[in-house]
Protein backbone atom coordinates (compact mmCIF):
# COMPACT_ATOMS: atom_id res chain seq x y z
CA UNK A 1 0.00 0.00 0.00
CA UNK A 2 2.84 2.31 0.83
CA UNK A 3 4.14 2.16 -2.68
CA UNK A 4 0.93 2.57 -4.61
CA UNK A 5 1.33 6.27 -4.81
CA UNK A 6 4.69 6.08 -6.42
CA UNK A 7 3.87 2.96 -8.41
CA UNK A 8 6.04 0.22 -6.97
CA UNK A 9 3.78 -2.64 -6.09
CA UNK A 10 5.37 -5.19 -8.41
CA UNK A 11 8.92 -4.71 -7.28
CA UNK A 12 11.26 -7.71 -7.73
CA UNK A 13 14.62 -7.98 -6.05
CA UNK A 14 17.64 -8.90 -8.15
CA UNK A 15 20.01 -11.65 -7.04
CA UNK A 16 22.24 -10.33 -4.30
CA UNK A 17 25.99 -10.80 -4.74
CA UNK A 18 28.70 -10.06 -2.24
CA UNK A 19 29.38 -6.44 -1.55
CA UNK A 20 33.12 -6.51 -1.90
CA UNK A 21 34.17 -3.03 -0.95
CA UNK A 22 35.40 -1.85 2.33
CA UNK A 23 32.92 0.53 3.86
CA UNK A 24 33.85 0.99 7.52
CA UNK A 25 36.03 4.08 7.82
CA UNK A 26 37.42 4.94 11.17
CA UNK A 27 39.87 7.73 11.65
CA UNK A 28 40.23 8.11 15.38
CA UNK A 29 41.31 5.48 17.87
CA UNK A 30 38.44 3.94 19.73
CA UNK A 31 38.71 2.29 23.12
CA UNK A 32 39.12 -1.43 22.57
CA UNK A 33 35.88 -2.26 24.35
CA UNK A 34 34.04 -0.58 21.51
CA UNK A 35 33.12 -3.31 19.08
CA UNK A 36 32.57 -2.51 15.45
CA UNK A 37 32.23 -5.51 13.18
CA UNK A 38 30.58 -6.54 10.01
CA UNK A 39 27.09 -7.70 10.76
CA UNK A 40 26.68 -11.40 11.45
CA UNK A 41 24.01 -13.89 12.36
CA UNK A 42 24.93 -13.80 16.02
CA UNK A 43 22.84 -10.67 16.40
CA UNK A 44 19.69 -11.93 14.75
CA UNK A 45 17.64 -11.64 17.92
CA UNK A 46 17.90 -7.85 17.78
CA UNK A 47 16.20 -7.89 14.41
CA UNK A 48 13.32 -9.98 15.63
CA UNK A 49 11.07 -6.93 15.67
CA UNK A 50 7.86 -5.90 14.12
CA UNK A 51 8.77 -3.19 11.71
CA UNK A 52 7.66 -2.93 8.14
CA UNK A 53 9.70 0.18 7.36
CA UNK A 54 9.34 1.05 3.69
CA UNK A 55 7.45 -2.22 3.28
CA UNK A 56 7.52 -5.73 4.79
CA UNK A 57 8.99 -7.08 1.62
CA UNK A 58 11.98 -4.79 1.98
CA UNK A 59 12.70 -5.27 5.67
CA UNK A 60 12.29 -9.05 5.54
CA UNK A 61 14.59 -9.14 2.55
CA UNK A 62 17.23 -7.10 4.37
CA UNK A 63 17.01 -9.34 7.43
CA UNK A 64 17.74 -12.41 5.32
CA UNK A 65 19.80 -11.41 2.31
CA UNK A 66 22.03 -8.65 3.59
CA UNK A 67 25.47 -8.34 2.05
CA UNK A 68 26.86 -5.52 4.19
CA UNK A 69 26.31 -3.59 7.41
CA UNK A 70 27.77 -3.30 10.87
CA UNK A 71 27.14 -4.28 14.42
CA UNK A 72 28.34 -1.70 16.84
CA UNK A 73 28.22 -2.02 20.57
CA UNK A 74 29.16 0.74 22.94
CA UNK A 75 29.84 -0.28 26.51
CA UNK A 76 28.48 1.67 29.46
CA UNK A 77 29.52 5.30 29.76
CA UNK A 78 31.77 5.09 26.73
CA UNK A 79 31.66 8.23 24.66
CA UNK A 80 33.39 8.39 21.32
CA UNK A 81 33.71 11.71 19.61
CA UNK A 82 35.32 10.71 16.31
CA UNK A 83 32.49 9.58 14.05
CA UNK A 84 32.01 6.03 12.89
CA UNK A 85 31.81 6.43 9.13
CA UNK A 86 30.16 4.02 6.78
CA UNK A 87 30.82 4.91 3.17
CA UNK A 88 28.92 2.88 0.66
CA UNK A 89 30.32 3.79 -2.72
CA UNK A 90 28.45 1.56 -5.10
CA UNK A 91 29.88 0.76 -8.53
CA UNK A 92 29.68 -1.62 -11.55
CA UNK A 93 31.06 -4.49 -9.52
CA UNK A 94 28.94 -3.78 -6.48
CA UNK A 95 25.62 -2.64 -7.86
CA UNK A 96 23.48 -4.13 -5.12
CA UNK A 97 23.76 -3.16 -1.51
CA UNK A 98 21.62 -4.68 1.19
CA UNK A 99 22.92 -3.31 4.43
CA UNK A 100 21.74 -4.38 7.81
CA UNK A 101 23.01 -2.39 10.74
CA UNK A 102 22.75 -2.76 14.47
CA UNK A 103 23.77 -0.12 16.95
CA UNK A 104 23.56 -0.76 20.65
CA UNK A 105 24.48 2.13 22.89
CA UNK A 106 24.61 0.94 26.48
CA UNK A 107 23.72 3.14 29.43
CA UNK A 108 25.38 6.55 29.39
CA UNK A 109 27.30 5.99 26.17
CA UNK A 110 27.51 8.30 23.19
CA UNK A 111 28.34 7.80 19.53
CA UNK A 112 28.29 9.68 16.22
CA UNK A 113 27.60 7.77 13.05
CA UNK A 114 27.71 8.86 9.42
CA UNK A 115 26.23 6.66 6.72
CA UNK A 116 26.84 7.90 3.21
CA UNK A 117 25.43 6.18 0.11
CA UNK A 118 26.64 7.23 -3.31
CA UNK A 119 27.23 6.00 -6.83
CA UNK A 120 28.10 7.36 -10.23
CA UNK A 121 25.30 8.81 -12.29
CA UNK A 122 25.20 6.13 -14.99
CA UNK A 123 25.29 2.93 -12.96
CA UNK A 124 22.06 1.16 -12.10
CA UNK A 125 22.23 0.36 -8.43
CA UNK A 126 19.88 -0.89 -5.80
CA UNK A 127 20.13 -0.05 -2.16
CA UNK A 128 17.95 -1.65 0.48
CA UNK A 129 18.89 -0.93 4.05
CA UNK A 130 17.73 -1.69 7.55
CA UNK A 131 19.15 0.01 10.60
CA UNK A 132 18.15 -0.80 14.17
CA UNK A 133 19.28 1.32 17.09
CA UNK A 134 18.97 0.62 20.79
CA UNK A 135 19.76 3.64 22.95
CA UNK A 136 19.74 2.64 26.61
CA UNK A 137 19.27 4.92 29.64
CA UNK A 138 21.11 8.21 29.17
CA UNK A 139 22.74 7.11 25.95
CA UNK A 140 23.00 9.38 22.92
CA UNK A 141 23.18 8.27 19.31
CA UNK A 142 23.70 10.93 16.64
CA UNK A 143 23.26 9.50 13.21
CA UNK A 144 23.54 11.20 9.83
CA UNK A 145 22.32 9.43 6.72
CA UNK A 146 23.08 10.78 3.28
CA UNK A 147 21.52 9.27 0.21
CA UNK A 148 23.10 10.75 -2.92
CA UNK A 149 22.98 7.82 -5.30
CA UNK A 150 22.91 8.53 -9.03
CA UNK A 151 19.74 8.99 -11.03
CA UNK A 152 19.73 5.39 -12.29
CA UNK A 153 19.52 4.04 -8.74
CA UNK A 154 16.78 2.94 -6.44
CA UNK A 155 17.01 3.38 -2.73
CA UNK A 156 14.97 1.89 0.09
CA UNK A 157 15.87 2.60 3.63
CA UNK A 158 14.18 1.54 6.87
CA UNK A 159 15.35 2.81 10.23
CA UNK A 160 14.11 2.14 13.70
CA UNK A 161 15.25 3.23 17.14
CA UNK A 162 14.25 2.28 20.67
CA UNK A 163 15.11 4.99 23.15
CA UNK A 164 15.11 4.38 26.90
CA UNK A 165 14.82 6.92 29.72
CA UNK A 166 16.78 10.14 29.18
CA UNK A 167 18.28 8.59 26.09
CA UNK A 168 18.46 10.41 22.79
CA UNK A 169 18.54 9.48 19.16
CA UNK A 170 19.16 12.36 16.78
CA UNK A 171 18.65 11.58 13.12
CA UNK A 172 19.72 13.75 10.24
CA UNK A 173 18.55 12.55 6.88
CA UNK A 174 19.68 14.01 3.57
CA UNK A 175 17.83 12.74 0.51
CA UNK A 176 19.30 13.89 -2.77
CA UNK A 177 19.52 10.97 -5.18
CA UNK A 178 17.97 7.90 -6.87
CA UNK A 179 15.01 7.95 -9.23
CA UNK A 180 12.98 6.09 -6.65
CA UNK A 181 13.62 6.64 -3.00
CA UNK A 182 11.73 5.31 -0.01
CA UNK A 183 12.87 6.38 3.37
CA UNK A 184 11.31 5.39 6.66
CA UNK A 185 12.25 6.38 10.18
CA UNK A 186 10.47 5.14 13.26
CA UNK A 187 11.49 6.04 16.77
CA UNK A 188 10.06 4.59 19.97
CA UNK A 189 10.42 6.93 22.92
CA UNK A 190 10.10 4.19 25.47
CA UNK A 191 11.40 5.75 28.67
CA UNK A 192 10.86 8.75 30.82
CA UNK A 193 12.23 11.87 29.13
CA UNK A 194 13.43 9.95 26.09
CA UNK A 195 14.08 12.30 23.21
CA UNK A 196 14.49 12.24 19.49
CA UNK A 197 15.09 14.81 16.79
CA UNK A 198 14.73 14.06 13.14
CA UNK A 199 16.04 16.80 10.89
CA UNK A 200 15.87 16.20 7.20
CA UNK A 201 16.22 17.76 3.83
CA UNK A 202 15.18 16.41 0.47
CA UNK A 203 15.65 17.57 -3.07
CA UNK A 204 13.52 16.25 -5.90
CA UNK A 205 14.67 16.81 -9.45
CA UNK A 206 14.16 15.13 -12.81
CA UNK A 207 11.62 12.33 -12.44
CA UNK A 208 12.51 11.34 -8.88
CA UNK A 209 9.76 9.81 -6.78
CA UNK A 210 10.13 9.98 -3.04
CA UNK A 211 8.17 8.38 -0.28
CA UNK A 212 9.20 9.63 3.13
CA UNK A 213 7.64 8.50 6.36
CA UNK A 214 8.75 9.66 9.78
CA UNK A 215 7.11 8.33 12.92
CA UNK A 216 7.61 9.19 16.55
CA UNK A 217 5.92 6.91 19.05
CA UNK A 218 5.75 8.31 22.55
CA UNK A 219 5.43 5.77 25.34
CA UNK A 220 7.44 7.24 28.18
CA UNK A 221 6.24 10.25 30.16
CA UNK A 222 7.83 13.62 29.39
CA UNK A 223 9.31 12.30 26.19
CA UNK A 224 10.12 14.82 23.50
CA UNK A 225 10.27 14.53 19.76
CA UNK A 226 10.93 16.95 16.99
CA UNK A 227 10.67 16.44 13.24
CA UNK A 228 11.86 19.21 10.99
CA UNK A 229 11.95 18.77 7.26
CA UNK A 230 12.85 21.15 4.47
CA UNK A 231 12.31 20.12 0.89
CA UNK A 232 12.68 21.46 -2.59
CA UNK A 233 10.99 19.97 -5.63
CA UNK A 234 11.70 20.79 -9.23
CA UNK A 235 11.12 19.42 -12.74
CA UNK A 236 8.72 16.45 -12.64
CA UNK A 237 9.60 15.13 -9.23
CA UNK A 238 7.01 13.68 -6.88
CA UNK A 239 7.00 13.36 -3.15
CA UNK A 240 4.79 11.90 -0.47
CA UNK A 241 5.63 12.93 3.06
CA UNK A 242 4.04 11.29 6.08
CA UNK A 243 4.79 12.59 9.52
CA UNK A 244 3.22 10.63 12.36
CA UNK A 245 3.10 11.53 16.02
CA UNK A 246 1.67 8.79 18.18
CA UNK A 247 1.13 9.34 21.89
CA UNK A 248 0.54 6.04 23.65
CA UNK A 249 -0.96 5.45 27.07
CA UNK A 250 1.51 6.56 29.71
CA UNK A 251 3.18 9.25 27.66
CA UNK A 252 1.72 12.06 29.73
CA UNK A 253 3.48 15.46 29.62
CA UNK A 254 5.13 14.48 26.36
CA UNK A 255 5.58 16.80 23.47
CA UNK A 256 5.98 16.21 19.78
CA UNK A 257 6.42 18.71 17.00
CA UNK A 258 6.58 18.12 13.28
CA UNK A 259 7.20 20.66 10.57
CA UNK A 260 7.62 20.30 6.87
CA UNK A 261 8.36 23.17 4.50
CA UNK A 262 8.72 22.59 0.82
CA UNK A 263 9.54 24.95 -2.01
CA UNK A 264 7.96 24.06 -5.31
CA UNK A 265 10.20 25.38 -8.06
CA UNK A 266 8.11 24.19 -10.99
CA UNK A 267 4.37 23.80 -11.52
CA UNK A 268 5.02 20.26 -12.80
CA UNK A 269 6.04 18.83 -9.42
CA UNK A 270 3.72 16.93 -7.13
CA UNK A 271 3.87 17.23 -3.38
CA UNK A 272 1.66 15.40 -0.89
CA UNK A 273 1.96 15.89 2.83
CA UNK A 274 0.02 13.74 5.22
CA UNK A 275 0.53 14.57 8.87
CA UNK A 276 -1.09 12.34 11.48
CA UNK A 277 -1.55 12.87 15.17
CA UNK A 278 -2.73 9.98 17.36
CA UNK A 279 -3.43 10.37 21.06
CA UNK A 280 -4.23 7.73 23.69
CA UNK A 281 -3.15 10.09 26.43
CA UNK A 282 -4.74 13.44 27.30
CA UNK A 283 -2.00 15.41 28.83
CA UNK A 284 0.29 15.68 25.81
CA UNK A 285 1.18 18.32 23.29
CA UNK A 286 1.37 17.57 19.60
CA UNK A 287 1.91 20.15 16.92
CA UNK A 288 2.25 20.01 13.24
CA UNK A 289 2.86 22.60 10.61
CA UNK A 290 3.30 22.19 6.91
CA UNK A 291 3.61 24.57 4.05
CA UNK A 292 4.23 24.21 0.38
CA UNK A 293 4.77 27.19 -1.80
CA UNK A 294 6.76 28.83 -4.49
CA UNK A 295 10.11 30.34 -3.88
CA UNK A 296 9.91 33.48 -1.76
CA UNK A 297 9.70 36.22 -4.36
CA UNK A 298 10.78 38.93 -1.95
CA UNK A 299 13.97 37.10 -1.05
CA UNK A 300 14.69 36.54 -4.71
CA UNK A 301 14.09 40.21 -5.43
CA UNK A 302 16.33 41.29 -2.57
CA UNK A 303 19.25 39.28 -3.95
CA UNK A 304 18.64 40.35 -7.53
CA UNK A 305 18.52 43.98 -6.46
CA UNK A 306 22.16 43.53 -5.54
CA UNK A 307 23.08 42.46 -9.04
CA UNK A 308 22.92 38.67 -8.65
CA UNK A 309 21.23 37.03 -11.62
CA UNK A 310 18.05 35.04 -11.25
CA UNK A 311 19.68 31.60 -11.30
CA UNK A 312 22.27 32.50 -8.72
CA UNK A 313 19.62 34.14 -6.55
CA UNK A 314 17.31 31.14 -6.77
CA UNK A 315 20.13 28.86 -5.81
CA UNK A 316 20.89 31.00 -2.78
CA UNK A 317 17.27 31.07 -1.64
CA UNK A 318 17.00 27.29 -1.99
CA UNK A 319 20.25 26.77 -0.11
CA UNK A 320 19.05 29.16 2.53
CA UNK A 321 16.02 26.97 3.15
CA UNK A 322 18.25 23.89 3.63
CA UNK A 323 20.84 25.72 5.67
CA UNK A 324 19.33 25.50 9.15
CA UNK A 325 19.27 21.69 8.84
CA UNK A 326 22.68 21.33 7.23
CA UNK A 327 24.21 23.54 9.89
CA UNK A 328 23.31 20.82 12.39
CA UNK A 329 25.84 18.54 10.74
CA UNK A 330 29.01 19.17 12.71
CA UNK A 331 31.37 18.11 9.90
CA UNK A 332 32.44 20.76 7.42
CA UNK A 333 33.53 18.25 4.76
CA UNK A 334 30.07 16.67 4.78
CA UNK A 335 28.35 20.04 4.51
CA UNK A 336 30.47 20.73 1.45
CA UNK A 337 29.68 17.38 -0.15
CA UNK A 338 26.00 18.05 0.37
CA UNK A 339 26.07 21.59 -1.00
CA UNK A 340 28.11 20.52 -4.04
CA UNK A 341 25.54 17.87 -4.80
CA UNK A 342 22.65 20.32 -4.32
CA UNK A 343 24.36 22.84 -6.54
CA UNK A 344 25.03 20.23 -9.20
CA UNK A 345 21.40 19.19 -9.21
CA UNK A 346 20.05 22.74 -9.18
CA UNK A 347 22.38 24.37 -11.67
CA UNK A 348 23.65 21.76 -14.10
CA UNK A 349 20.27 20.28 -14.87
CA UNK B 1 17.57 70.71 -22.51
CA UNK B 2 18.02 69.53 -18.94
CA UNK B 3 19.64 66.18 -18.41
CA UNK B 4 18.09 63.97 -15.78
CA UNK B 5 19.57 60.88 -14.18
CA UNK B 6 16.06 59.72 -13.34
CA UNK B 7 13.00 60.83 -15.21
CA UNK B 8 9.66 59.36 -14.21
CA UNK B 9 6.81 60.25 -16.43
CA UNK B 10 3.12 59.84 -15.64
CA UNK B 11 3.80 56.53 -13.95
CA UNK B 12 0.93 54.23 -13.10
CA UNK B 13 1.58 51.06 -11.18
CA UNK B 14 -0.77 48.30 -10.05
CA UNK B 15 -0.27 45.46 -7.66
CA UNK B 16 -2.70 42.58 -7.71
CA UNK B 17 -4.96 44.65 -9.96
CA UNK B 18 -5.06 47.52 -7.50
CA UNK B 19 -3.72 50.82 -8.80
CA UNK B 20 -1.27 52.29 -6.29
CA UNK B 21 0.69 54.86 -8.27
CA UNK B 22 -1.68 57.00 -10.28
CA UNK B 23 0.33 59.20 -12.59
CA UNK B 24 3.51 60.07 -10.78
CA UNK B 25 6.13 62.48 -12.11
CA UNK B 26 9.61 62.93 -10.69
CA UNK B 27 12.87 64.19 -12.13
CA UNK B 28 16.22 63.85 -10.42
CA UNK B 29 19.52 65.22 -11.69
CA UNK B 30 22.95 63.89 -10.97
CA UNK B 31 24.09 64.68 -7.44
CA UNK B 32 20.72 65.93 -6.23
CA UNK B 33 19.05 64.81 -3.04
CA UNK B 34 15.27 64.43 -3.11
CA UNK B 35 12.97 63.56 -0.26
CA UNK B 36 9.60 61.88 -0.47
CA UNK B 37 7.24 62.13 2.46
CA UNK B 38 3.69 60.94 2.68
CA UNK B 39 1.17 59.20 4.89
CA UNK B 40 1.33 55.44 5.41
CA UNK B 41 -0.02 53.54 2.46
CA UNK B 42 0.36 56.43 0.03
CA UNK B 43 2.63 54.40 -2.24
CA UNK B 44 6.19 55.34 -1.21
CA UNK B 45 7.52 51.80 -0.99
CA UNK B 46 5.63 50.93 -4.13
CA UNK B 47 7.59 53.63 -5.91
CA UNK B 48 10.86 52.33 -4.47
CA UNK B 49 10.10 48.71 -5.46
CA UNK B 50 8.96 49.75 -8.91
CA UNK B 51 12.16 51.69 -9.50
CA UNK B 52 14.19 48.65 -8.46
CA UNK B 53 12.11 46.29 -10.63
CA UNK B 54 10.07 44.10 -8.29
CA UNK B 55 8.19 41.66 -10.54
CA UNK B 56 4.90 41.98 -8.62
CA UNK B 57 4.58 45.66 -9.41
CA UNK B 58 3.16 46.16 -12.86
CA UNK B 59 3.68 49.36 -14.79
CA UNK B 60 0.47 50.06 -16.69
CA UNK B 61 1.34 53.48 -17.99
CA UNK B 62 4.24 55.86 -18.26
CA UNK B 63 7.90 55.21 -18.14
CA UNK B 64 11.00 55.28 -16.05
CA UNK B 65 14.06 56.65 -17.75
CA UNK B 66 17.36 56.12 -16.01
CA UNK B 67 20.70 57.31 -17.27
CA UNK B 68 19.26 57.89 -20.74
CA UNK B 69 17.47 54.57 -21.09
CA UNK B 70 13.90 53.41 -20.52
CA UNK B 71 14.18 50.72 -17.88
CA UNK B 72 10.53 49.62 -17.53
CA UNK B 73 11.28 46.09 -18.76
CA UNK B 74 14.60 45.59 -17.02
CA UNK B 75 14.98 43.02 -14.28
CA UNK B 76 16.25 44.01 -10.86
CA UNK B 77 19.76 42.67 -11.42
CA UNK B 78 20.15 44.66 -14.65
CA UNK B 79 18.98 47.79 -12.88
CA UNK B 80 21.47 47.17 -10.11
CA UNK B 81 24.22 46.88 -12.68
CA UNK B 82 23.08 50.18 -14.22
CA UNK B 83 23.58 51.84 -10.85
CA UNK B 84 20.30 51.79 -8.95
CA UNK B 85 20.39 50.79 -5.30
CA UNK B 86 17.51 50.32 -2.90
CA UNK B 87 17.94 50.30 0.83
CA UNK B 88 14.98 48.12 1.81
CA UNK B 89 12.43 49.15 4.40
CA UNK B 90 12.36 45.48 5.44
CA UNK B 91 15.60 43.74 4.45
CA UNK B 92 15.36 39.96 3.91
CA UNK B 93 17.22 37.35 5.95
CA UNK B 94 19.24 34.85 3.92
CA UNK B 95 20.92 32.12 5.94
CA UNK B 96 23.69 30.34 4.08
CA UNK B 97 25.57 33.29 2.67
CA UNK B 98 27.64 35.57 4.84
CA UNK B 99 27.60 39.35 4.57
CA UNK B 100 31.12 39.26 3.17
CA UNK B 101 30.56 36.51 0.59
CA UNK B 102 27.33 38.15 -0.49
CA UNK B 103 28.79 41.59 -0.94
CA UNK B 104 31.80 40.28 -2.77
CA UNK B 105 29.55 38.36 -5.17
CA UNK B 106 27.37 41.40 -5.53
CA UNK B 107 30.24 43.81 -6.18
CA UNK B 108 31.75 41.40 -8.71
CA UNK B 109 28.47 41.20 -10.52
CA UNK B 110 27.84 44.94 -10.52
CA UNK B 111 31.31 46.08 -11.52
CA UNK B 112 31.98 43.11 -13.82
CA UNK B 113 35.35 42.79 -12.13
CA UNK B 114 36.36 39.88 -9.96
CA UNK B 115 36.81 41.12 -6.41
CA UNK B 116 39.90 39.65 -4.84
CA UNK B 117 39.42 38.35 -1.33
CA UNK B 118 42.11 40.28 0.52
CA UNK B 119 41.58 43.79 -0.91
CA UNK B 120 37.84 43.33 -0.66
CA UNK B 121 38.10 42.32 2.96
CA UNK B 122 40.13 45.45 3.64
CA UNK B 123 37.53 47.64 1.92
CA UNK B 124 34.72 45.98 3.84
CA UNK B 125 36.51 46.42 7.12
CA UNK B 126 37.00 50.16 6.54
CA UNK B 127 33.38 50.67 5.58
CA UNK B 128 32.19 48.70 8.59
CA UNK B 129 34.33 50.80 10.86
CA UNK B 130 32.76 53.97 9.46
CA UNK B 131 29.35 52.57 10.27
CA UNK B 132 30.37 51.43 13.72
CA UNK B 133 29.60 47.83 12.81
CA UNK B 134 31.51 45.11 14.57
CA UNK B 135 33.80 43.17 12.23
CA UNK B 136 32.18 39.91 13.24
CA UNK B 137 29.10 40.85 11.22
CA UNK B 138 31.07 40.19 8.04
CA UNK B 139 31.06 36.48 8.73
CA UNK B 140 27.46 36.27 9.86
CA UNK B 141 24.68 35.09 7.62
CA UNK B 142 23.06 37.92 5.72
CA UNK B 143 20.70 39.74 8.08
CA UNK B 144 19.93 36.56 10.02
CA UNK B 145 19.11 37.50 13.58
CA UNK B 146 20.17 41.11 13.06
CA UNK B 147 18.16 43.68 15.00
CA UNK B 148 16.09 46.19 13.04
CA UNK B 149 18.81 48.82 13.39
CA UNK B 150 21.58 46.41 12.40
CA UNK B 151 19.69 45.45 9.26
CA UNK B 152 19.39 49.10 8.28
CA UNK B 153 23.07 49.69 8.85
CA UNK B 154 23.83 46.63 6.78
CA UNK B 155 21.81 48.18 3.94
CA UNK B 156 23.91 51.31 4.12
CA UNK B 157 27.06 49.22 4.23
CA UNK B 158 25.97 47.58 0.99
CA UNK B 159 25.26 50.98 -0.51
CA UNK B 160 28.70 52.32 0.31
CA UNK B 161 30.41 49.24 -1.08
CA UNK B 162 28.38 49.13 -4.28
CA UNK B 163 28.66 52.89 -5.02
CA UNK B 164 25.47 53.33 -7.03
CA UNK B 165 24.47 56.29 -9.18
CA UNK B 166 21.08 56.50 -7.53
CA UNK B 167 20.48 55.39 -3.95
CA UNK B 168 16.89 55.02 -2.80
CA UNK B 169 16.55 54.88 0.97
CA UNK B 170 13.17 53.54 2.00
CA UNK B 171 12.68 54.54 5.64
CA UNK B 172 16.27 53.66 6.41
CA UNK B 173 16.11 55.93 9.43
CA UNK B 174 13.12 54.16 11.01
CA UNK B 175 14.25 52.07 13.92
CA UNK B 176 17.56 53.88 14.29
CA UNK B 177 18.48 55.93 17.34
CA UNK B 178 19.84 59.46 16.92
CA UNK B 179 23.47 58.36 17.03
CA UNK B 180 22.90 55.70 14.42
CA UNK B 181 21.09 58.21 12.20
CA UNK B 182 24.11 60.47 12.34
CA UNK B 183 26.44 57.62 11.40
CA UNK B 184 24.19 56.56 8.52
CA UNK B 185 23.93 60.17 7.34
CA UNK B 186 27.71 60.40 7.18
CA UNK B 187 27.90 57.38 4.90
CA UNK B 188 25.21 58.82 2.69
CA UNK B 189 27.08 62.16 2.53
CA UNK B 190 30.17 60.29 1.39
CA UNK B 191 28.51 58.72 -1.62
CA UNK B 192 26.79 62.03 -2.29
CA UNK B 193 30.22 63.58 -2.63
CA UNK B 194 30.83 61.07 -5.37
CA UNK B 195 27.96 62.62 -7.38
CA UNK B 196 25.47 59.97 -6.36
CA UNK B 197 21.84 61.07 -6.46
CA UNK B 198 19.74 60.26 -3.42
CA UNK B 199 16.05 59.61 -3.03
CA UNK B 200 15.11 59.52 0.63
CA UNK B 201 11.77 58.20 1.83
CA UNK B 202 11.27 59.24 5.42
CA UNK B 203 8.88 60.32 8.14
CA UNK B 204 11.45 62.14 10.22
CA UNK B 205 13.50 65.29 9.86
CA UNK B 206 16.51 64.10 11.76
CA UNK B 207 18.19 62.57 8.71
CA UNK B 208 17.35 65.64 6.62
CA UNK B 209 19.22 67.94 8.98
CA UNK B 210 22.38 66.25 7.78
CA UNK B 211 21.50 65.62 4.18
CA UNK B 212 20.27 69.10 3.18
CA UNK B 213 17.92 67.96 0.44
CA UNK B 214 17.38 69.97 -2.73
CA UNK B 215 13.69 69.07 -2.96
CA UNK B 216 10.98 67.69 -0.73
CA UNK B 217 7.97 66.02 -2.38
CA UNK B 218 4.73 65.03 -0.80
CA UNK B 219 3.25 61.76 -2.07
CA UNK B 220 -0.44 61.23 -1.50
CA UNK B 221 -2.73 58.64 -2.94
CA UNK B 222 -0.25 57.64 -5.63
CA UNK B 223 0.74 61.09 -6.84
CA UNK B 224 3.19 63.79 -5.95
CA UNK B 225 0.90 66.58 -4.81
CA UNK B 226 3.37 69.15 -3.64
CA UNK B 227 7.04 69.94 -4.07
CA UNK B 228 9.13 72.40 -2.11
CA UNK B 229 12.32 72.78 -0.14
CA UNK B 230 13.24 71.72 3.38
CA UNK B 231 10.61 74.09 4.78
CA UNK B 232 7.96 71.68 3.50
CA UNK B 233 9.42 68.90 5.62
CA UNK B 234 9.43 71.17 8.65
CA UNK B 235 5.84 72.16 8.04
CA UNK B 236 4.78 68.51 7.94
CA UNK B 237 6.76 67.80 11.03
CA UNK B 238 4.73 70.46 12.84
CA UNK B 239 1.24 70.08 11.50
CA UNK B 240 1.12 66.77 9.67
CA UNK B 241 -0.55 66.09 6.36
CA UNK B 242 -4.03 67.36 7.19
CA UNK B 243 -3.62 70.79 5.60
CA UNK B 244 -2.22 69.39 2.42
CA UNK B 245 -4.95 66.78 2.29
CA UNK B 246 -7.59 69.46 2.66
CA UNK B 247 -5.92 71.61 0.02
CA UNK B 248 -6.04 68.79 -2.49
CA UNK B 249 -9.46 67.47 -1.76
CA UNK B 250 -10.76 70.94 -2.61
CA UNK B 251 -9.49 70.83 -6.15
N1 LIG C 1 2.36 43.18 -2.08
C1 LIG C 1 1.22 43.92 -1.96
N2 LIG C 1 0.03 43.34 -2.18
C2 LIG C 1 -1.11 44.05 -2.08
N3 LIG C 1 -1.17 45.34 -1.78
C3 LIG C 1 -0.03 45.99 -1.53
C4 LIG C 1 1.24 45.31 -1.62
N4 LIG C 1 2.22 46.19 -1.34
C5 LIG C 1 1.58 47.34 -1.09
N5 LIG C 1 0.25 47.24 -1.20
C6 LIG C 1 -0.73 48.28 -0.99
O1 LIG C 1 -0.31 49.42 -1.70
C7 LIG C 1 -0.54 50.59 -0.94
C8 LIG C 1 0.74 51.38 -0.82
O2 LIG C 1 1.66 50.67 -0.04
P1 LIG C 1 3.14 51.18 0.18
O3 LIG C 1 3.71 51.55 -1.13
O4 LIG C 1 3.85 50.13 0.96
O5 LIG C 1 2.91 52.46 1.06
P2 LIG C 1 3.91 53.33 1.94
O6 LIG C 1 5.28 52.80 1.71
O7 LIG C 1 3.72 54.71 1.44
O8 LIG C 1 3.46 53.19 3.34
C9 LIG C 1 -1.12 50.17 0.38
O9 LIG C 1 -2.51 50.30 0.32
C10 LIG C 1 -0.76 48.71 0.47
O10 LIG C 1 -1.71 48.00 1.20
MG1 LIG D 1 6.75 51.95 3.00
Amino acid sequence: MLWKRIGLKDFEFPKVHDYKKDYIKIEGKFPKEVKINRISESENKYFDIEFSGVGDKFTSFAKKYYNAGIQLRLPRNTKIVEPVKLEFHMDENNPTLVDKNLIIAEEGSEVNIIMDYYSNEKIETLHNGLTVIYAKENATVNIIKIQRLGDSSQSFDSNIAYVEGNGKVNWISVELGSYISGSNYRTYLDGEASGSNLSSIYLGDGIRKMDLEYTMIHKGPRSISNIETKGVLKDNSKKVFRGNLDFKRGSRHSKGVEEEYVILLDPTVKSDSIPALLCDEDDVEGEHAASAGQIDENKLFYLMSRGLDERESKKLVVEASFRPIIDRIPYKYLQEIIFDEIERRLIDA
Amino acid sequence: MEKYLLNINDLKVTIEDKEILKGLNLQIKEGETHVIMGPNGSGKSTLAYTLMGHPSYEITQGGIQFDGEIINEMKADERARKGIFLSFQYPEEIPGITVEEFLRTSKTSITGEMQKIIPFRRLLKTKMEHLGMDESYASRYLNLGFSGGEKKKNEILQMSILEPKLAILDETDSGLDVDAIKIVAESVMKIKDEKCSILVITHYNKLLEYLEPDYVHILMDGKIVKTGGVELANQIDEIGYENIKAEFSNI
